[in-house]
């Protein structure tokens, strides 16, 4: 059973459960959660009379909020710019948390979040596809266009998960891969035309900046007909806490208030995102900080998260402009609060009560290959013909040739270190990959997830930021110094736990959200130096010559060689704790080994094809799907099939729009979302 | 400076900035063989195009298209992909003599120096004075392509166009004025120190009303209002708009409380590359000349 802290309270009295109401709170007061709530407001309100100070004398306050004198600009900026920005700003804080604390009470997950089903990814995407391909649509508005990308991405995440009952964690990881894929689209697009989407890149980042009340206007009515919806739903909301068998013995129709219930949280996570773009974190951050404050029912989580997560964008915002002076849009608040929120969260990790660890696989029979060795012999001969074509085939000036001779000589200079890159890179991630997934038995589980990637992607953007010149050896130092600094945090975390699945997980998404955060921020100031870092976050190959080639190949054999050691772990780990231990093995350092080795792929491979393909997680499903079950074939299988699937996209991405080219990761990812798509329906 | 030198100048000048070419085919002639340069930027590629020696291959056609506009870009000259990511392979079979690029791409030079002698040239760089970094890299390039005299004469009418807008503008130039670029209905890119807007408002003596920092690529990027700050100044904005930004302005209280909406003092200029060279800066003293003569005749 994957509860979470909420549902497990509740187990133990269930009694009093089915009777919970919004102000049940009154006689079993969250001490904790009130306090924290009334020293954020305390804070947002000293740092608002501050800001006010700097704009307006005291003694216009009342008249710039009543009747601002028109001639006045000063007057005007208060009352149509300071004051509804802070209305929008707690609007959108309360929305999220009530957002974020029906998503984790219907999911029964603590990871849940507006990120986590993909909701905030979709209608990021919507505006950007319309922007580019459709710009008379943004004339109905762009609110309009982003709520429907919103419920398309969770429509989707609703048909991949609907086979399985929308059992908690495959929603979560449907809507990680469809957050994952509309984000990997929306980056090709900046890539491929980012001089239109500077604009996209503000909003994107969540700048909280008003010029009047309409914002506010259109927000009210809609959140509050939707918080109206949760409220009336508690008692059934409650339910969904408990079991399935439970509840279902109860007699609560569990499909219908399960969708009721993720309906009115999308449809608020969609309302801020059209109205204000994506608010990092606020969401999860203000239902969790709720729990921990000690609301144990739900009907005190949903009065507690709101106010916390109102009072939290309130504070934060106010503290944003206090930094980039009134109205500054420079630090979108949006992605300010990530940069917060993630630190946050990484410290709360280990006093978290997740309930019990337990191997989240969902108990599914699949294949098993009679005769794994031709399943390997087949997708090897498909990489052999593959390599060929990359080597050779391409077009040019003239339209599509095969190159001979003389003439090859030249390209094939171009293209060896590129298809030797990919290749290794592509091999390591898989590897990497399956040795996350054996590890923590969750299917989600891949380097990218880990925040390892992250981590280098962070020292990437520390050295061409904070060194003037940073080549290309120096860019390759600090990316190393980073994977390997996030993997300490992500260990320090786990230490806790014993490298629990869920907490490395927990923490990796933290380090990548902070991450994203940080790519937004710079990027919505404009800086060209931007692009250079989305060049090569977007995974492209373009700058590898020879010695980075044999570089990354020379690593990869190296840890090939090491692989072979960590097989029969890798076959008894799945098992459980208990099993490794009853056969003697030492459970935390075979965890500490098989992180060390992963952390080592994942900065080499990372270095080449960037943070954001998600080969890692999709090369060992598929060699998993194609009927490998034991670990050393399963790894030989995934390790050329993410060879084969990053070989293929460099390719495509070298020729697809020729003299343009698409990175090999983004490429990576926007074929290979769609397959692991299929296979999670399946 | 006499006013017959002027006159001659001017004269040149006309020719320089409305007829790139006609006087450039004949002198081209004579020449044994062109350099094949490939030009990695557009402020370059439109000085050597001024030159009268086009680049082979360029990168993004589309850009030029949308952001730099004029001069107008020969249809058989080569795109070789995106700035960032020149199709390496297209730029061999090219068989450029020399390559043109900037500082911003030392991450790729050693690539293109396996292709061609690369040589870096920049515009923009943390110590500002763009124009004055245009002058030389116009000498510079002048003496690569052999085309000093064209060089020179290309300075010489570009300062000369200056003084003659000076004197047009004098009546003209007591207000103030923002230079800003869309970026969404809220936001806008102001250009300030370090731009090429600023060193042109410099010697068309005209005042930026954005004195405020800028990045080291000459503007800032704020909030609509953050344009209050000055009471008297008039904006000019540039095309291209990003779509949605005239339509919703226009209902913004804020918007239409700012200094010049009320008093009407907005002008709408053609896209002019803001990261451009000497024909760019001429380009924008130009459009913004006739925008402003243009609101002095509507009174």
């Amino acid at each position: 059973m994957a509860e979470d802290a909420a549902a497990i309270a509740q187990e133990g009295k269930p009694a009093s459960a089915g009777r919970a109401s919004p102000w049940s709170f009154l006689g079993n007061q969250p001490v904790g959660a009130i306090l924290l709530c009334a020293m954020l407001l305390a804070a947002a309100l000293a740092a608002t009379v501050s800001n006010l100070t700097v704009q307006l004398p005291a003694a216009l306050w009342l008249q710039s909020l009543a009747a601002p004198d028109v001639a006045d600009m000063r007057q005007v900026l208060v009352h149509y710019a300071f004051l509804p920005r802070l209305a929008v700003s707690l609007l959108c804080g309360a929305a999220l948390g009530l957002a974020g604390t029906v998503l984790q009470q219907v999911l029964r997950n603590p990871l849940a979040s507006p990120e986590t089903v993909g909701v905030s990814a979709g209608a990021y995407l919507a505006l950007a596809l319309a922007t580019l391909l459709s710009p008379s649509l943004l004339a109905f508005g762009r609110e309009w266009i982003a709520l429907a990308g919103a419920f398309t991405a969770f429509a989707a995440v609703f048909a991949l998960s609907w086979h399985k009952g929308l059992s908690p964690l495959s929603v979560v990881l449907a809507g990680l891969v469809v957050s994952l894929y509309a984000g990997a689209i929306g980056a090709a697009l900046i890539v491929l035309r980012h001089e239109w989407l500077a604009s996209l890149f503000i909003w994107g980042a969540g700048s909280l900046g008003q010029q009047d009340w309409s914002t506010t206007l259109w927000l009210l009515p809609r959140i509050g007909t939707a918080a109206l919806a949760i409220f009336l739903m508690v008692r059934p909301l409650t339910l969904l806490g408990l079991d399935d068998e439970g509840a279902r013995s109860l007699g609560v129709p569990l499909g219908a208030y399960r969708f009721a219930g993720l309906a009115a949280a999308v449809a608020l996570i969609a309302f801020v995102v059209a109205a204000v773009g994506v608010i990092g974190f606020v969401g999860l951050a203000a239902a969790t900080l709720a729990r921990i404050g000690g609301a144990r029912r739900l009907g005190q989580q949903l009065v507690m998260a709101p106010l916390i997560g109102g009072a939290l964008l309130w504070a934060a915002d106010q503290a944003v402009q206090i930094a980039t002076g009134p109205q500054g849009d420079l630090l979108p608040t949006g992605a300010i609060t990530a940069l917060l929120g993630a630190p946050l969260l990484l410290w709360l990790l280990p006093r978290l009560a997740l309930g019990l660890e337990t191997p989240a696989l969902t108990a599914e029979p699949l294949p098993r290959a009679s005769r794994p060795g031709l399943v390997l012999a087949a997708i090897g001969l498909g990489l052999l013909l593959l390599l060929g074509l990359a080597l050779l085939y391409g077009p040019g000036p003239h339209g599509w040739t095969f190159a001979f001779g003389d003439e090859l000589r030249p390209l094939l200079s171009w293209r060896w270190p590129r298809v030797l890159a990919a290749l290794s890179a592509g091999a390591m991630l898989a590897l990497a990959g399956l040795m996350m997934q054996r590890l923590t038995g969750n299917p989600m589980a891949s380097p990218e997830v880990l925040g390892i990637s992250a981590g280098a992607a962070l020292g990437m953007i520390v050295a061409l930021f904070a060194l003037s010149d940073a080549g290309r050896p120096v860019q390759t130092a600090a990316a190393t110094i980073g994977a390997f600094a996030a993997l300490l945090v992500t260990l320090a975390i786990g230490r806790r736990a014993a490298y629990a699945p869920e907490r490395l997980l927990l923490a990796g998404v933290a380090l990548t959200a902070l991450f994203d955060a940080l790519i937004l921020v710079l990027t919505a100031t404009g800086d060209p130096r931007a692009m250079l870092l989305l060049n090569w976050l977007t995974g492209s190959t373009y700058g590898v010559d020879v010695s980075a080639a044999l570089l990354t190949g020379g690593i990869a054999v190296c840890l090939f060689a090491l692989a072979p050691l960590f097989m029969r772990w890798l076959d008894i780990l799945p098992l459980g704790s208990a099993a490794v231990q009853g056969l003697g093995i030492n459970l935390k350092g075979t965890r500490l080994l098989v992180l060390l080795m992963v952390a080592a792929l994942t900065a080499a491979s990372t270095l080449i094809v960037g943070p954001l393909t998600f080969i890692g997680l999709m090369a060992p499903h598929l060699a998993r799907r194609l009927g490998l079950s034991r670990a050393l074939p399963q790894a030989i299988g995934a390790v050329l099939a993410g060879a084969l699937i990053m070989v293929a996209a460099d390719w495509i991405g070298r020729t697809a729009i020729f003299p343009r080219q698409i990175p090999a990761g983004l490429v990576a990812t926007l074929i290979g979302g769609p397959v692991l798509m299929w296979l999670l329906r399946r | 400076m006499p006013d017959h030198t002027c006159r001659m100048t001017r004269r040149q000048a006309l020719g320089l900035f409305t007829l790139p070419f006609a006087g450039m085919a004949s002198a081209a002639t004579a020449e044994p063989r062109r350099p094949r340069i490939v030009c990695l930027d557009d402020g370059l590629a439109e000085t050597l195009l001024m030159l009268g020696v086009p680049p082979v291959a360029i990168a993004d056609r589309q850009v030029w298209e949308t952001w730099v506009v004029e001069p107008p870009l020969p249809p058989d000259i080569a795109d070789v992909g995106t700035l960032l990511e020149p199709n390496l392979e297209l730029l061999q079979q090219l068989k450029p003599d020399i390559i043109l690029s900037t500082p911003y791409l030392d991450g790729i030079k050693p690539l293109l120096e396996r292709v061609a002698p690369v040589m870096t040239i920049g515009l923009y760089t943390e110590a500002g004075q763009p124009y004055r970094r245009a002058l030389e890299a116009t000498r510079q390039l002048a003496r690569l392509v052999g085309k000093e005299s064209e060089g020179e004469a290309l300075i010489a009418a570009t300062d000369a166009y200056f003084s003659d807008i000076r004197r047009q503008l004098a009546p003209l130039s007591a207000r103030p004025i923002y230079v800003v670029s869309f970026m969404d209905p809220r936001n806008v890119r102001v250009y300030g120190k370090k731009s090429l807007f600023q060193e042109v408002f410099d010697r068309i003596g005209l005042s930026n009303a954005w004195t405020a920092e800028t990045n080291y690529w000459g503007f800032s990027t704020v909030g609509v209002d953050g344009l209050a700050t000055s009471s008297d100044a008039r904006l000019a904005y540039l095309e291209p708009l990003p779509e949605g930004a005239g339509g919703t302005l226009t209902e913004s209280p804020v918007w239409n409380a700012m200094p010049f909406v009320r008093n009407r003092s907005i002008m709408r200029l053609p896209a002019v590359l803001m990261f451009g060279a000497l024909p760019s800066a001429a380009r924008f003293a130009r459009v913004l000349a006739s925008a402003m003569i243009a609101e002095a005749a509507r009174g």
